[in-house]
């Protein structure tokens, strides 16, 4: 359990957390949703005592990070894929950390064994590739066995391969009921892995709801009718909350009702319909919509103020 | 047997509770570090040629018809290297700081110990502890090494019995360890590899040097006590003249490290990663 107590940071003048709350529960994948800067490295480095808080709370399972007596246990953390001397072998920098806390050698391979590090375990990190380095960090990450994951952007660098192999991980270390937090910039790399959402503009909370609800609730679902009809079908549907729109002639794109409404009005007026689908509106578009009211509520509030 | 009841949300996770941070771990931790890079080797090789080579050089170069002889002449000679290679030292006790920093790896740290001074204590520890071992050593290999050179000539014949000559071998290895932590320290401080070196050789150890050519009377009282020189009359076999004495010698070093250490502690615990 993660918990973001109206979390805020300031970097000299510029804002990059606002007042942050949300809860982040154990047992499934939550997913940190925001576009670049929107604040997402600030807030995970402050939930590992990283950066300091301006003001606001961030906790683990009701403790400040801090506080714990094992933190490798409690809380693995992926924040930038280079956290590594680049001088240093894979199986070094793992062994030094993991000496910190009295893990034994045999975990250190383990993880190694794991990330699929293993050939390269005793080369230089300089020479690693960025889904190499990524691969190490999330090795750091589990190396405590730890109740709490959090993970900046772990897809970045990594090959297909490693992409639907990092999403099974993930959802299997949640079933274990761990928590999982992970972030991304892309909305499609989390739809596929998260099951509950966080998401942030401009360092604000923008959603807190689940990836369904999410899609749902912001996705511009609308019906697509094709039909000889069309003109006649439109004066029919017209409606309160119902828009309709005709891109091309015999062609409507009704928002604001369903697709068994517009069949309904078809059969009962006897037109004819030569098709009649439901376009759900994608994930990054609902993302865009979102972050884009975010940025403009942003401009106007700030214009008021002066 | 407990009945297993089925719901949507998994039972919590229990991490390991055999893992624990600890100040014996951060120790190993420390340890492992700077032995898993190639720079420490590299540096400390460096730090232990000088002081034994150039101490073997400059001892057989000395004109036999040299005017002073004694004990004090003959260190001075013989442990003109291990001076130099305190500058090996001081830059790879810097870069054990600086290094995490440059490359990041200050996070993957400070994430295992979040109390973060901890880590500053083992790092001065186990460096400090390197350096004192490694220059115990090197201090008398180079004083006996040297002594077989100059036998027979007036510097020759120098014992460890005589009068202040241990006192004086032993203080080369303190001033080394000193200024070991003391750079460890500024690069704690400074977080960055060129501002703590050029600070380092810049303040620290140039600064002194030149302050005596200025021309105010206060300059020259107070350069005695500056942290680049208050152990140089530890390395005296008659610290009769010296500005300081042996007591206020070692005083003023663990003032400077208080101060250096102070500071650091206080900067690491403020400042974000």
């Amino acid at each position: 359990m993660i918990e973001i107590e109206h979390l805020t940071k300031r970097y000299g003048k510029k804002t990059a957390v606002d007042d942050l709350s949300f809860a982040v529960k154990p047992g499934v994948v939550t997913g940190f949703l925001g576009p670049n800067g929107a604040g997402k490295s600030t807030t995970m480095r402050a939930i590992v005592g990283l950066d300091a808080p301006t003001s606001g709370l961030a906790r683990v399972n009701g403790k400040h990070y801090s506080e714990f007596r094992s933190p490798l246990t409690e809380v693995g953390a992926l924040l930038e894929a280079k956290s590594v001397h680049a001088g240093r072998s894979a199986y070094k920098h793992l062994l030094a950390l993991a000496r910190t806390h009295g893990i034994p050698k045999r975990r250190v391979t383990e993880v190694i064994d794991l990330v699929g590090l293993h050939e390269v375990a005793g080369k230089r990190v300089g020479g690693f590739s960025l889904g190499m380095g990524q691969r190490l960090g999330i090795a750091v990450a589990l190396l405590g066995d730890p109740a709490v994951l959090i993970l900046d952007e772990p897809v970045n660098g990594l090959d297909p391969d490693g992409v639907k192999w990092i999403r099974l991980l993930l959802k299997g270390l949640a079933a274990e009921g761990r928590t999982v937090f992970l972030s991304s910039h892309l909305m499609s790399e989390l739809a596929q892995t998260a099951e509950h959402l966080v998401v942030i503009g401009q360092g604000r909370l923008l959603a807190d709801t689940t990836v369904d609800d999410f899609v749902s609730g912001n996705g511009r679902s609308r019906v697509r009718v094709v039909s000889p009809d069309a003109a006649r079908l439109a004066e029919h549907l017209a409606g309160p909350g119902i828009s309709v729109a005709s891109p091309e002639r015999g062609v409507l794109e009704v928002t604001g009702t369903e697709a068994a409404v517009v069949g309904q009005a078809a059969a009962a007026h006897s037109l004819v319909l030569h098709e009649l689908r439901t376009d759900r509106g994608s994930l990054e578009d609902a993302f865009m919509q979102l972050t884009a009211d975010a940025v403009e509520y942003r401009q106007t509030s700030e214009g008021a103020n002066r | 047997m407990t009945a297993a009841v089925m719901t949507d949300r998994p039972a919590a996770y229990t991490p390991p509770a055999n893992y624990k941070l600890s100040a014996a771990g951060l120790l190993r931790s420390e340890w492992t570090k700077l032995w898993s890079l190639r720079s420490t080797w590299i540096v400390l090789l460096c730090a232990v040629v000088f002081s034994a080579g150039l101490g073997a050089l400059i001892a057989s170069s000395v004109p036999s018809d040299q005017a002073s002889g004694g004990a004090g002449a003959a260190l001075d000679f013989s442990m003109a290297g291990i001076s130099l290679a305190s500058v090996f030292v001081a830059v790879l006790g810097i870069l054990t700081v600086t290094g995490e920093y440059t490359t990041g790896s200050i996070r993957s740290t400070m994430s295992a110990a979040p109390r973060r001074v901890s880590v500053l204590w083992a790092k001065a520890a186990v460096y400090g502890a390197v350096v004192a071992v490694l220059f115990g050593v090197m201090v008398f290999l180079t004083f006996f090494m040297t002594q077989a050179i100059f036998s027979g000539t007036d510097l020759g014949g120098v014992s460890l019995a005589g009068d202040g000559v241990l006192r004086a071998l032993l203080g080369y290895t303190a001033m080394i360890v000193y200024l070991a932590l003391l750079a460890l320290g500024i690069g704690s401080i400074l977080r960055n590899s060129a501002g703590s070196i050029g600070f380092y050789i810049g303040v620290i150890m140039i600064l002194p040097q030149l302050a005596t050519l200025l021309p105010w009377n206060w300059v020259a009282d107070v350069t005695p006590y500056a942290p680049g020189n208050v152990s140089n009359t530890l390395l005296m076999v008659d610290p009769g003249g010296a500005n300081l004495s042996v007591g206020e010698s070692w005083l003023w070093m663990g003032i400077w490290l208080v101060v250096t250490y102070g500071l650091a502690g206080v900067l690491l615990k403020r400042r974000d990663v």
